[in-house]
């Protein structure tokens, strides 16, 4: 008698996890998707601004002024530049640029976080100094020096923001890696006589990966914001690029005489650009943390 | 004056936050807050409005105003924030002279530009200068006292004279070797060399006691003139006030404030009444407000490009350009540039062309002058050899008729002329990259590469620094240029004692039937736009006429504020 009830019940059970799994999947599901979803997103706009790029910078002053049509979604400006293209094309330097950056920090913060564990107390001394003493420099003072002493545009911002942003990741990589290495089959190694490097890279590189991974996702939108910021300043990007910092500052000028469009739909874009960078984040996180593995 | 008169006569500033403002000021919030990336503050940039720390302020104006427009004796005019003088009130330190020239207001001058920008006097009531032009006598007026009570004597002009000589890193004073102060009232130049033109450093070098100089001068300035500094809040306004014993009419404007504001804060200022003349750029043009007109004024503010006219040397700074220095390409330029178009499309129609840099001037040659003519400028270009290629832009020899069209990063409007330069040039094949540059690199490149200028002042010694030979490099200083018919010119001129007389030599030098540095010479420097210099005006105040402004959009609208009055 009791069968059927037990097997209706599993069915049940069955058929809500089916329900569950079906639509939305468990949440690590959910999350890849939202990821993929946020990465093609971005890296769509990172083509199209590309492909825009001859439009972008063409000046027409018979469209000048424009205010938000059907031919111009976001306006013109003063110098009849569609300010549509021009935005996209601003979306995509940041995304290339933040790819860049955020790549080249994950780099030295690998390489940091290795050589601190695998070269002994001293090297990790010496690292550890240098961390802390670049993070206790406020970094868009260090940005802006950087990318002028560097003579500014895009190699400035690109030297500016690769290297003032790898202090984080470094550190947690660091951190990992110390715990790593105080494994027993890691110690096992050593005894076996592998030298620092093989261990180095054969045992801890492969358990820094997931964090090294979301950390460079994450490094993205903070990458994005400064090239932003320290253009806007005057310190990044010259005028004639289409950058969003350069959109951004220029339109400052303009909206005492109500010309809103010229900021509003630019800065609304690079907000969303940074919130889908951190949406694809949480969601790799999700995927590659074991701490969030249960979920 | 009351106490309470002498402070900053800005109300907290509440109207910016209104009617059509309240997005902008929502918006310039929120992006000011995007902007700020990683917590850390990105600092200054988006606050550029004038409330900034300005809330215990006066009203007193603006009652006064209320009561009864044409009792006013008093104005308050809007500069950009350069227009500051940063070493203070002090000749010796570019006080009225330096780049953008103007009267120095609080100290008097020997002589003063006319109207028509020949030379009358103010503190000289003779002048002579010797056959051989090393030598020149001026007798100045006796009955002149400093705002301290102490005569001015010919001792304190050659006192001024000297020391402008020895300090003076803003102003030329090369060429002269000594001032002397033969009597009570006549003071001697000896100079090194002819300077046929001593008459323009004189209107713009002020008068400085000799007794009351010294390093504070800048801050405490004492002189002769229509203005006495009453106060001075660096980095936010200047208030002048009337010399009640100038020797001169008396000026009508009592008293005279001057306040530092970006652009964007001087057009809020106006918006919000807070000020009686403004600056402001041909961007703002279309905008109405209440109460208030634009007030445009005739200028030798020109923009214009230089075009190496040398090929490309190598060494430790890059000089020429093989590109442009082929003469026919630098002449098709010159022809396919529409100025009308420039002035409507980037000026609102504020604007007047430019041939040269001195147009207007009494030195000004009008043969400068050239027609919009596309089909010639091609028609030049092909007889020259430039080819159209692949992408429509012309070539000679497997070089490109392309080159980078520099401007100074953050000046609006030259980018806007840059870019309107690079559309024009494109219709007849030529390609100009635009590309904003600082001006720590700027005048390097320029011995290279076109950069977007602005010149123009009240003397022809302009001309000099932009065409004649440099001694050692043999070339142009700020663009490689060499052609000794235009310097022997420009060299007579200098010698001749007669200023009449060298205004003709000055024109010879742009064009003499044969040579010159326009379209049928050696066109070196191509000249866009003199661009107008446009102020918001309160209704019923009357701006006495004005000079054909000099480059610099400050200082020379209150040339003549001694003479404004409120109708």
């Amino acid at each position: 008698m009791m069968g059927p009830i037990t097997q209706r019940r599993k069915g049940r059970l069955a058929q809500k996890l089916q329900l569950h799994n079906g639509i939305w999947g468990n949440r690590r599901k959910t999350a890849a998707v939202l990821g993929a979803v946020c990465f093609l997103v971005l890296a769509a706009v990172a083509l199209a601004g590309w492909a825009w790029r001859e439009e972008a910078a063409a000046v027409d002053f018979s469209r000048k002024n424009l205010a938000p049509c059907l031919r111009y979604p976001f306006g013109t400006d003063w110098m009849g530049r569609d300010m549509f293209v021009r935005t996209m094309t601003g979306l995509s330097l940041s995304i290339r640029l933040g790819a860049l950056t955020a790549g080249i920090s994950a780099v030295i913060a690998l390489t940091l976080g290795l050589a601190s564990a695998a070269l002994g107390k001293w090297a990790d001394g010496v690292i550890g100094f240098v961390i802390d003493m670049v993070l206790g420099i406020p970094h868009i003072l260090l940005l802006v020096l950087v990318s002028c002493a560097a003579g500014k545009g895009f190699r400035g911002v690109l030297l500016g923001i690769s290297l003032t942003h790898w202090t984080s990741l470094a550190r947690l990589l660091r951190a990992e890696a110390l715990q790593v290495k105080e494994s027993q089959y890691v110690k096992i190694a050593r005894r076996l006589g592998k030298g620092p490097w093989y261990v180095a890279k054969e045992h801890l590189a492969p358990h820094l990966l997931p964090q090294l991974a979301v950390g460079l996702v994450l490094l993205f939108p903070h990458a994005i914001l400064h090239e932003a910021s320290i253009t806007f300043l005057g310190f990044g990007l010259p005028p004639e690029q289409p950058a969003i910092g350069v959109i951004l500052s220029e339109s400052m000028k303009y909206l005492a005489m109500g010309r809103w469009w010229l900021a509003l739909f630019p800065g609304l874009l690079l907000v969303l650009i940074v919130l889908l960078f951190y949406a694809a984040g949480n969601g790799l996180s999700s995927l590659v943390d074991p701490g969030q593995a249960h979920e | 004056m009351s106490r309470k008169e002498n402070r900053l006569p800005i109300r907290k500033q509440t109207a910016w936050i209104s009617a059509r403002g309240w997005k902008g000021a929502a918006l310039t919030a929120t992006a000011a807050l995007l902007l700020s990336g990683c917590g850390q503050s990105a600092g200054a940039g988006a606050g550029t409005g004038p409330e900034a720390g300005q809330t215990g302020a006066s009203e007193t104006w603006e009652t006064k105003d209320a009561a009864s427009g044409a009792s006013r004796q008093d104005v308050i005019v809007v500069m950009g924030p350069t227009s500051e003088p940063e070493a203070g009130f002090d000749p010796a330190y570019g006080w009225g002279a330096g780049e953008h020239v103007h009267e120095p207001l609080i100290q008097s001058t020997l002589t003063v530009t006319t109207p028509e920008l020949t030379i009358d006097y103010d503190l000289a009531t003779d002048m002579n200068v010797s056959e051989d032009g090393l030598t020149w006598t001026v007798d100045i007026r006796n009955d002149v006292k400093f705002t301290d009570g102490e005569p001015l004597t010919a001792a304190d002009v050659a006192f001024t004279y000297n020391t402008l000589r020895d300090t003076s890193s803003v102003n030329d004073f090369t060429m002269l070797e000594e001032a002397e102060a033969v009597d009570e009232d006549t003071v001697v130049f000896h100079m090194e060399r002819p300077y046929g033109i001593w008459p323009y450093t004189m209107a713009a070098a002020g008068i400085i006691p000799e007794h009351a100089y010294g390093p504070d001068y800048g801050s405490n300035p004492i002189g002769s003139g229509r203005y006495m500094l009453k106060q001075w809040d660096r980095g936010q306004q200047v208030i002048l006030e009337a010399n009640p014993d100038y020797y001169g009419e008396a000026p009508k404007m009592k008293q005279v404030t001057i306040l530092f504001m970006e652009e964007d804060a001087a057009f809020a200022a106006v918006l919000s009444g807070q000020a009686d003349l403004a600056y402001t750029a041909a961007a703002y043009s279309d905008q109405e407000i209440g109460g208030y007109h634009l007030l445009a004024c005739r200028t030798v503010d020109n923009r214009g490009f230089n075009l190496p006219a040398v090929p490309a040397q190598a060494g430790a700074v890059p000089v020429g350009n093989d590109v442009t220095a082929d003469l026919s390409l630098r002449r098709a330029i010159n022809l396919a540039i529409d100025r009308e178009g420039m002035i409507d499309h980037v000026l609102n129609g504020y604007g007047s062309p430019a041939y040269s840099v001195c147009d207007g001037m009494p030195w000004y040659n009008e043969e400068a002058q050239v027609g919009y003519d596309p089909a010639k400028a091609v028609q030049l270009l092909e007889e020259a050899g430039w080819m159209p290629g692949a992408d429509g832009i012309r070539e000679k020899d497997g070089l490109r008729a392309s080159f980078h069209l520099m401007y100074p990063a953050g000046d609006s409007v030259r980018q806007a002329l840059a870019a309107e330069t690079a559309n024009q040039l494109r219709e007849i094949g030529i390609e100009a990259v635009i590309e904003g540059v600082g001006w720590d690199t700027a005048y390097d490149r320029a011995q290279s590469e076109p950069l977007m200028w602005g010149w123009g002042a009240h003397t022809p010694m302009e001309l000099y620094n932009i065409y004649h030979t440099a001694p050692g490099s043999g070339l142009a200083g700020y663009s490689p240029y060499a052609n000794p018919a235009v310097d022997a010119y420009m060299d007579q001129a200098l010698a001749e004692s007669d200023l009449e007389a060298s205004y003709e030599l000055w024109k010879l030098a742009q064009w003499d039937g044969e040579t010159g540095v326009t379209q049928d010479g050696d066109i070196p420097w191509i000249w866009l736009v003199n661009i107008d210099h446009l102020y918001w005006s309160r209704d019923g105040l009357a701006v006495a006429e004005q000079k054909i402004h000099p480059h610099g959009h400050g200082w020379s609208i209150v040339n003549n504020v001694d003479q404004w009055s409120w109708e």
